[in-house]
């Protein structure tokens, strides 16, 4: 065991270079910017905005208009200008970003059944967000106002009918059911809920995935290419011992790269989405469902993770036996970068229940696969499913570990090598 | 003096290329003795079987009566191998470098001190020792390795082309090194196809081609059968016949 401690603690030294270092610092300090420039942008979408309004109507309805608009955030500034061409060329020399024309007898034409428009000017000085916030809420309050007008002709018009009727004659409800509970409410409520509640596993497992196996493949890559692994395998130490420190150490600093670039994520995508409160009723529904993790869920998506590290790590050690330096270590890393990266995509696009039986099959057989799943069955109760994928997860890892064993344990490690730059020359 | 190295009819092929085509020889208990031959000519792949890195197709590598295919543990503890092309680990200092590899053979903290001591003085690198590996010149990386190898004492140092890419005043201290260590009981192996350095350095040798050893003796029994001036006429006229 202290031949084992001695060999990690080398390994872990390689591992943690300076350009490392460097290299996780500068990306939280980048995602920690991009996040706080992204946060402040929604900060200037959520405030208060300023809307340039020329209104020509000045009635009832008009008002009406404005105090929706001010209801909604926005700061009203009534021009004193009479002319639609003045207003537009003001708000152009002036960088007004958005420009509301009520038009003379606006209310009147209402009335007569003859409406004309309200025009609305966005101002483009980029393609930012607010732009084009900005003018949807003007138009959805616009929506707002129409319905509230429509409402109040048909009420005049058919008195002992609602007018919900009238506009809408066929009404439904929505159930969702998951097996035995059933709850009302809709599924793209509950989608969005269980997406913001399970979105970072795929990315994290991906994150951890994809990091180890590159330290993995390093760390062999580079005892071949600066001539050390020679006299590593004749100290008297297992084989087996180098392995496994080589997988200790690289899953341990690739858990806590992913780690630290999980935190700048965190920073770059709370300045996107900030903290956003589910509502009461999708937390009913959710509840009605069970839709929640429970200790025992978070017990098996933990030891599903964890598989996944130890078989990318196998694959990782066996890909890097093959390459001969860091350079052929990278194009080694290849086919465990797609095995990762296709159920990853799979499972945010697509249903892996919906594919053709095969090809079901062929991504089950993707031992990364599995984890991705997991989060969602178990939400869903699947539990069974889960389990199947821990142990078909542990079977590929034990045949990974013995065949990577093997290699170390024969001169293959030696003499097996990369050919496939050769064969492309040739 | 005891025989402690014994290598029988050792065949070993690569694919099609047969690298090893019957070896034979013995080391004996304090003797440098030295695989002389030109590049290619299976000296490499003679010291990694012994080495335990590569398994033989046929023939026996016996060191103190164990087998390297069967004990190859057990032989891992009693060898020091130091290949042609070696290098050490960047990010770790000289002295952390020794202390990883006496870590693997002490058998308790003190000993593991007096492993680090001796590698220190083989060194000779001073406080640059201090200092990661990666800022060290080919000459100190290779006199690191050499003190990495012989400060254990193993039974059976195998150092292959010892000298290799080091200048004229490198290459005389790693052999003045080599000479002391063997004068404490350290039995050396090494290649080269510096012929001269072998002469100086060896006690015995054997000329190795193509496979084959053609030749084995003291250099001066060589010189006397060829009758030749020095180890270099030698082969010259062994590979001719």
């Amino acid at each position: 065991m202290k031949k084992f401690i001695n060999l990690l603690k080398k390994e872990i030294k390689e591992l943690i270079t300076i350009q490392l270092i460097v290299s996780l610092v500068f990306t939280i300090v980048l995602f920690y910017f991009i996040g706080n420039i992204a946060r402040s942008e929604m900060g200037k979408v959520q405030g208060a905005k300023d809307i340039y309004v020329l209104n020509l109507d000045n009635s009832d309805l008009s008002g009406e208009i404005l105090r929706n608009l001010a209801f909604a955030n926005f700061r009203i500034n009534l021009l004193e200008i009479k002319d639609k061409t003045l207003a537009i060329d003001n708000a152009r020399k002036n960088n007004i970003p958005l420009l509301l024309v009520i038009p003379e007898g606006f209310a009147d034409s209402i009335s007569s059944f003859q409406p004309k428009e309200i025009e609305t000017y966005v101002l483009i000085r980029s393609f930012s967000m607010g732009s084009s916030i900005n003018s949807e809420l003007v138009n959805q309050i616009i929506v707002s106002i129409n319905n509230y007008l429509s409402d109040n002709i048909l009420k005049t018009k058919v008195p002992n009918i609602s007018p919900s009727v009238l506009k809408n004659p066929i009404k439904n409800k929505s159930f969702i059911v998951i097996k035995d509970r059933i709850a009302e409410g809709s599924i793209s409520d509950v989608n969005n809920f269980v997406v913001s509640q399970s979105i970072f596993i795929p990315i994290i497992l991906m994150m951890v995935l994809v990091f180890s196996s590159q330290m993995v493949l390093s760390a062999i890559a580079m005892e071949k290419q600066d001539k050390t692994l020679e006299t590593l395998l004749t100290v008297p130490i297992s084989r087996n011992y180098i392995v496994m420190a080589k997988m200790v150490a690289s899953g341990l600093v690739g858990l806590v790269s992913a780690g630290i670039y999980m935190i700048g994520f965190r920073f770059y995508m709370g300045g996107f989405m900030g903290n956003v409160p589910s509502s009461t009723q999708i937390n009913e529904v959710v509840q009605k469902l069970n839709l929640r993790f429970t200790p025992n869920s978070y017990v098996l998506l933990g030891i599903s993770l964890f598989l996944a590290i130890l078989c990318a790590l196998a694959l990782a050690t066996i890909l890097g036996v093959l390459a001969e330096d860091l350079k052929s270590a990278q194009s080694a890393s290849f086919p465990l970068m797609f095995l990762v990266l296709i159920p990853y995509f799979l499972t945010i696009i697509s249903d892996i229940n919906s594919l053709s039986p095969s090809l079901k099959a062929l991504v089950l057989a993707i031992p990364f696969t599995h984890p991705f799943l997991a989060s969602q069955n178990l939400m869903l109760g699947n539990y069974s499913i889960v389990l199947y994928g821990i142990l078909y997860m542990l079977a590929v890892f034990i045949v990974l570990v013995f065949i990577a064993g093997r290699i170390f344990s024969t001169d293959r490690v030696l003499t097996m090598k990369l050919r496939f730059g050769r064969k492309f020359r040739s | 003096m005891e025989t402690i190295l014994k290598v029988k009819n050792l065949w070993k092929s690569y694919g099609k290329i047969n690298a090893l085509k019957g070896i034979d020889f013995e080391v004996r208990e304090g003797e440098i003795f030295a695989l002389i031959g030109p590049n290619g000519a299976g000296k490499t792949t003679t010291l990694r079987i012994v080495a335990t890195l590569l398994s033989p197709d046929k023939g026996t590598v016996e060191l103190m009566g164990y087998n390297v295919r069967k004990d190859s543990d057990k032989i891992r503890e009693m060898i020091s191998y130091l290949p042609e092309e070696a290098g050490a680990y960047k990010n770790l200092t000289g002295i952390d470098y020794l202390k990883f590899m006496a870590n693997f053979y002490a058998r308790d903290d003190k000993e593991a001190e007096e492993f680090i001591k001796r590698g220190e003085e083989i060194a000779d690198l001073g406080e640059r020792l201090k200092d990661k590996v990666g800022t060290y010149s080919k000459g100190m990386v290779r006199k690191l390795l050499l003190a990495r190898a012989l400060m254990i004492k193993p039974t059976l140092a195998i150092l292959d082309e010892p000298t290799s890419g080091l200048d004229v005043i490198n290459s005389l201290e790693v052999r003045e090194i080599i000479k002391s260590f063997v004068k404490e009981g350290v039995s050396v192996l090494l290649s080269s196809h510096n012929m001269l350095e072998i002469e100086f350095l060896s006690d015995r040798v054997s000329i190795i081609d193509n496979g084959r050893i053609l030749e084995t003796g003291t250099p001066q029994e060589l010189k006397s059968k060829y009758s030749s001036r020095n180890l270099e006429e030698v082969f010259r006229r062994i590979v001719a016949q």
